[in-house]
């Protein structure tokens, strides 16, 4: 039964992992607190559901066309409001209302389209693998798989390719490289290209697994900020490695207690990590004075 | 005319949120997004407490704005010494536990059920179950927090938080302890919404968790940033606004369901465009720099 629990908690952690990379990444580059992520994921899993299930086109071309409407739409969210924003050079606050602006008219545009119900993606008791003891379903050995190849790709990219390392370079020291001549612009959309691509890979999975509604995306983006907060927002390992430990103590609480205290649980570890390590597990040393502004 | 004392009812409410809320983001710098967290507090601690103890209503309020209070520090006090980001996400966890504890203890506050058959407030015998009579307590609840409110914010309390918001450093540097001066906001304003929804509890007679949503938390935040903070005007320009302009596309004929999701892409939309060409407002003062 402990085996079972670890691995529901893994598969969740994968999961979160892939949303918290991306929110962790577009944090750490552009320091905007990008509420509109959880509009991008909602998005891309209903562009899924409308192709595959109402359009009934194949599986193949849906989630290429799905992950595409994933990227067009974080791209351009900050194309037409980040990066003007940044030019004014505003504070954070403002990007940040700006931001759930957004997510409150792309979410309240899919309700409006689809419905508030909730949709299912595959009707019917899926088939199940048993390893050791383990049941797992044919999504969730889908979601480790998927997880497994897009970390590894995700990062070669960021320690050994050209643009992993422009990234990294702006995420470190934004008027450094920028005096350096970076192009910042290019650079930050391809941010929130690579960010929204992982949120929609998630947003696909969890379609699949459990379903969608309108407000999956607010729930997905809790976690994964605090996932981040938690992991630490230095490195991109730190999301991750946030994203696991929630995934493992939400299931671990769930097996014990119920699902229902699973917001009052991730509240509560946030709380801890607040008061105790505010700069998450993974991170650089620092002066209380450059956690607290 | 009983529909304009609704609406009036309404925006006596809205204006308890929004001044609550106003001082914490028009005075004191600091975006929360667990207003409707607190409103729901409010709504089902004295509902609870009239309707299992057969407490009397204005002995609910207080206790309610009390706990909401106490609530409120479980926040304030790890989150509000560190950057701004983690605060916010402290109160965006808040707002998530409270929604989820209303909605998943089913044994206390009947969960998705909601509450029905809340009994109106009741004086000396006297009971506030028409209309113009609730709009009166509602209206000298509104002013009295309205007063309340222009106390705090003219005193030399008020003139510290606005030190805050300008610049923390300068005041830290003037031995103010800014840390605690925004706790005490926070928790005042915590009380205050708990006022409301008292108030809210006790006028709709129903209450389902369904109401105090995130949704909720960003509509009070979006009166509020509309009309402008930092100031007593704005306030009041935004809840009347908010509250009054969708009475009137009611006469448009648009469908129900519709309705709903319309108004907040209007909401969203109108948020997104303030930001960048007017972030003070239409009359507010604060422009969050």
């Amino acid at each position: 039964m402990i085996l079972q629990v670890i691995a529901n908690g893994i598969i969740a952690g994968c999961v979160y992992a892939l949303v918290a990379l991306g929110f962790g990444l577009i944090y750490k580059t552009t320091r905007v607190l990008h509420f509109a992520h959880g509009a991008v994921y909602t998005a891309s899993a209903y562009a899924f559901y409308s192709l595959s299930i109402l359009l009934s086109i194949s599986t193949v071309i849906s989630v290429i066309i799905a992950l595409s409407v994933g990227i067009v739409l974080g791209i351009a969210v900050e194309s037409f409001l980040y990066y003007p924003l940044y030019n004014k050079k505003v504070p954070f606050v403002i990007s940040f209302i700006s931001s759930m602006g957004i997510y409150l008219f792309l979410i309240n545009l899919i309700a409006m389209l689809f419905g508030n119900e909730v949709k299912i993606l595959q009707p019917g008791l899926e088939k199940t693998y048993q390893f050791a003891g383990v049941i797992l379903t044919r999504t969730q050995i889908i979601e480790v798989i998927v997880f497994v190849i897009v970390f590894f790709g995700f990062y070669i990219f960021m320690k050994k390719s050209g643009l992993g390392r422009l990234i990294r370079a702006l995420s470190n020291n934004p008027e450094l490289a920028t005096v350096l001549g970076m192009n910042v612009r290019k650079t930050r959309i391809l941010v929130f290209g690579l960010g929204s691509l992982l949120a929609s890979i998630s947003g696909l999975l969890v379609a699949l697994d459990i379903g969608i509604d309108p407000n999956i995306g607010f729930s997905a983006i809790f976690v994964c900020a605090v996932a981040v907060i938690i992991g630490g927002v230095d490195l991109f390992e730190g999301a991750v490695l946030g994203a696991f430990l929630l995934g493992l103590i939400q299931n671990i609480i769930i097996w014990k207690l119920s699902a229902r205290w699973q917001e009052a649980i991730t509240f509560g570890i946030l709380i801890i990590f607040l008061l105790l390590r505010p700069q998450g597990i993974l991170s650089y040393k620092k002066r209380m004075e450059e956690i607290s502004q | 005319m009983n529909y304009i004392l609704h609406l009036l009812i309404m925006i006596n409410i809205y204006l308890i949120l929004a001044f609550s809320l106003n001082l914490l983001v028009g005075y004191t710098g600091l975006l929360s997004i667990a207003q409707a967290g607190f409103y729901g507090i409010g709504a089902y601690i004295s509902t609870l407490l009239v309707m299992k103890l057969g407490i009397n209503f204005f002995i609910a309020l207080p206790i309610s704005i009390i706990l909401a209070m106490c609530l409120s520090l479980l926040v304030s006090v790890p989150s509000i010494r560190l950057k701004g980001d983690y605060f916010i996400l402290a109160t965006l966890g808040f707002q998530a536990v409270i929604y989820g504890v209303l909605y998943n203890w089913v044994s206390l506050t009947r969960g998705p059920y909601g509450i029905p058959g809340i009994p109106r407030p009741n004086l000396f015998g006297f009971e506030f179950g028409s209309i113009p009579s609730y709009f009166i307590l509602s209206g000298i609840l509104a002013l009295l927090v309205f007063f309340i409110f222009r106390r705090i914010v003219l005193s030399p309390f008020g003139r510290t938080l606005k030190a805050i918001r300008e610049d923390e450093i300068a005041a830290m540097g003037l031995g103010k302890n800014i840390t605690k001066f925004k706790i005490i906001c926070f928790t005042i304003s915590a009380g205050i919404a708990a006022i409301a929804g008292a108030l809210y509890a006790g006028y709709i007679t129903y209450i389902d968790p369904t109401s105090f949503t995130i949704y909720e938390s960003i509509f009070i935040l979006s009166m509020i940033i509309i009309g402008g903070t930092g100031n007593m005007k704005g306030p009041v320009v935004g809840v009347l606004l908010v509250i009054l302009i969708p009475e009137a596309l009611r006469f448009l004929k648009i469908p129900d369901n519709i309705a709903a999701n319309a108004r907040q892409m209007i909401y969203g939309m109108l948020l997104v465009i303030l930001m960048y060409f007017r972030p003070q407002g239409i009359a507010g003062e604060y422009k969050y720099e």
